[in-house]
């Protein structure tokens, strides 16, 4: 070996070697530190522990016709969603089936006005309060309005028409004159506010309180839902939204912060990647003509070894060896920085995630060791075919 | 390998020539082991062409060429590093070796293949050809004669069963020539191989089994 090696390192410039080095460690750093970034922030946006959390997406069914009643949900319909894949968890909107006559004393006088309640499983609400119960026989009704509300209420309407702005504590301490009727039954209750929602878009009554009045005022059971909140991971997913437009359902969809910012993510990360890749890129290209252009000035050489009986192969091996080295040490290096960068902003991203995060370098390990098989697979190919080319019989 | 047969070969710049008088050209030829053979030429006959052939350097050639009644034509890259390394060795007519590497660096990289000779055998050639204080002179500071027995010796660092020998003794005087002679009759008895030499006037003075004119 040391003799071959003696021969054809001859015409080795070490400079093509130290640009391709450089270049190609550039390249590979900057890939694998993306794709490891990558790796780290997206379980921060999608995973369990989510940073955002997961997300909830309300399901109706678009009106078709007027006057022919809200389209509602089958329990057919409602099995198919729990049998899909990103659905973890599922709601069904329970909506009041008797008449609510809502009022409120201001400035001595009593303003009144038809209302209507909706209720939905406690696990999919986002208030939490200790008042937040209802039994048969209690007089007061708790209730949770949309936050938007009281926004539309302060920054619209009070505006302009001069009235002062009210607090979420102020409303809280207001209590509400609740007339239920219908089934031969009139009573007066007070409706209390607990809390606003960011989530849900109605007004909210406790599951038990809804289960019982519609017995009680309506004697009607529950009837099928008008809409449905669903628990999942990423509502951006590909699988929620083609489930949904295929099945003709339309989401009340505010934009998906997480999708927004694993959008952004995927951006940068792209643009990242882009750039390491194109350094990676040129960086094989010249290490591919240099290789080129040692094989051409060796090539008697070459001719010769393969006379004297040497295999095509056997001759490739110092330049194989050559390239392994070179690329292995690039790739051994650059996990080098990635480590030390992930180290580094591990800490900030478990400072934003409120709990500590372990910094395991696998992504950039299984990427780079991946990255750089193909190209050590193309430098020995290239070698290879060289070599053979030289070594055919005329 | 027992026998290399030539069924008709010419090459095929001379394909359309009529004038040829060869005992190998268009003829049918059989080399076996154990024998001696000399191929004189005259310039331009093709006898380059012809150890170009029958080593695989080259393929420009009309007829067929039978190893052990193997058409070479066929035989891949791989093959030929096999017959290369264990059965047909040769000594080049332009030698091959390669300057930058001393004499014994030359023979080493071939013997280096197989381990076929001792160190102590190819410094006791080396004392025999007399360039034994050449050892580890580098070969493009050594005369042609001097370069041409150490390309003699690196031939005979391998196992074969045809030693070819492309004008052995072109720049060597009779005392040298018939030292080689010595060695390659020596070697290739141990072998029981065919030593092929080829010739354009000079030649090493052999009782060979049979002369082909080319």
């Amino acid at each position: 070996m040391t003799l071959i090696w003696k021969l054809l390192r001859k015409h080795i410039s070490i400079f093509e070697l130290a640009v391709f080095f450089v270049a190609n460690l550039i390249g590979m750093a900057v890939i694998l530190a993306g794709v490891q970034i990558y790796s780290d922030i997206k379980p921060m946006l999608t995973g369990e522990k989510s940073l955002i959390g997961n997300e909830y997406v309300i399901v109706t069914r678009p009106v078709e016709r007027v006057g022919m009643g809200a389209p509602t949900f089958s329990a057919e319909a409602i099995e198919e969603f729990r049998e899909q894949d990103f659905v973890l968890d599922l709601g069904l909107f329970a909506a009041s089936q008797f008449e609510v006559d809502g009022s409120i004393m201001f400035n001595g006088r009593r303003l009144s006005t038809m209302m209507f309640f909706e209720a939905v499983p406690d696990s999919f609400i986002d208030v939490e309060s200790r008042d937040w119960h209802f039994a048969e026989g209690d007089n007061t009704i708790p209730i949770i309005l949309p936050r938007n509300y009281l926004n539309l209420y302060n920054f619209g309407f009070s505006q302009t028409q001069n009235l002062p702005q009210i607090t979420e504590d102020m409303i809280k301490r207001v209590e509400l004159g609740i007339r239920l009727s219908g089934n031969g039954h009139r009573d007066d209750y007070v409706g209390r506010v607990v809390g606003f929602s960011d989530r849900l878009n109605t007004i909210l009554v406790p599951m038990e309180f809804m289960n019982w009045a519609n017995g009680y005022y309506a004697n009607a059971s529950v009837g099928e839902p008008t809409r449905l909140i669903l628990e999942v991971a990423n509502p951006g997913a590909p699988e929620v939204t083609s489930f949904l437009a295929e099945h003709g359902y339309s989401a009340e969809d505010k934009p998906s912060e997480s999708s927004k910012a694993l959008f952004l993510l995927k951006a940068c990360v792209a643009v990242i990647v882009g750039i390491g890749l194109i350094f990676s890129l040129l960086s094989v290209i010249i290490l591919t003509l240099s290789i080129y252009l040692l094989l051409q000035k060796n090539i008697t050489k070459l001719e010769n070894l393969v006379l004297i009986g040497y295999t095509p192969s056997r001759v490739a091996m110092p330049y194989n060896l050559m390239t392994l080295i070179l690329n292995l040490s690039i790739l051994a290096i650059s996990l080098v920085v990635v480590f030390i960068a992930q180290g580094e902003y591990m800490g900030y991203l478990s400072d934003i995630a409120g709990h500590e995060l372990t910094a395991s370098p696998t992504t950039a390990i299984i990427v780079g060791i991946l990255f750089t098989a193909v190209i050590i697979a193309f430098n020995f190919f290239i070698i290879y075919r060289k070599i053979r080319e030289i070594s055919k019989k005329r | 390998m027992d026998s290399i047969r030539l069924s008709n070969v010419v090459p095929e710049i001379f394909a359309s020539r009529e004038d040829l008088h060869s005992d190998i050209w268009h003829s049918e030829v059989t080399i076996e082991r154990d024998k001696c053979y000399l191929i004189e030429a005259a310039s331009g006959t093709g006898k380059s062409s012809l150890c170009s052939y029958l080593y695989g350097q080259r393929g420009d050639y009309r007829g067929t060429i039978l190893f052990d009644n193997e058409d070479i034509a066929h035989f891949s890259t791989n093959k030929w590093s096999d017959i290369r390394q264990r059965h047909i060795s040769i000594l080049f007519q332009d030698l091959k070796l390669f300057g930058e590497l001393t004499a014994l660096e030359n023979v080493a990289i071939k013997n280096n293949i197989a381990h076929t000779q001792t160190l102590s055998q190819i410094t006791a050639w080396f004392e025999e050809l007399g360039i034994g204080d050449k050892l580890h002179s580098r070969i493009d500071r050594m005369s042609y004669g001097q370069q041409q027995r150490v390309a003699f010796i690196r031939a005979l660092c391998q196992p074969y069963e045809f030693i070819l020998l492309d004008e052995p003794i072109s720049h060597l005087d009779d005392r040298n020539s018939d030292i080689m002679r010595d060695i390659v009759l020596r070697d290739a008895k141990q072998k029981g191989a065919a030593v092929i030499a080829t010739s354009i006037g000079k030649h090493m003075n052999i009782d060979y089994d049979k002369l082909l004119r080319l």
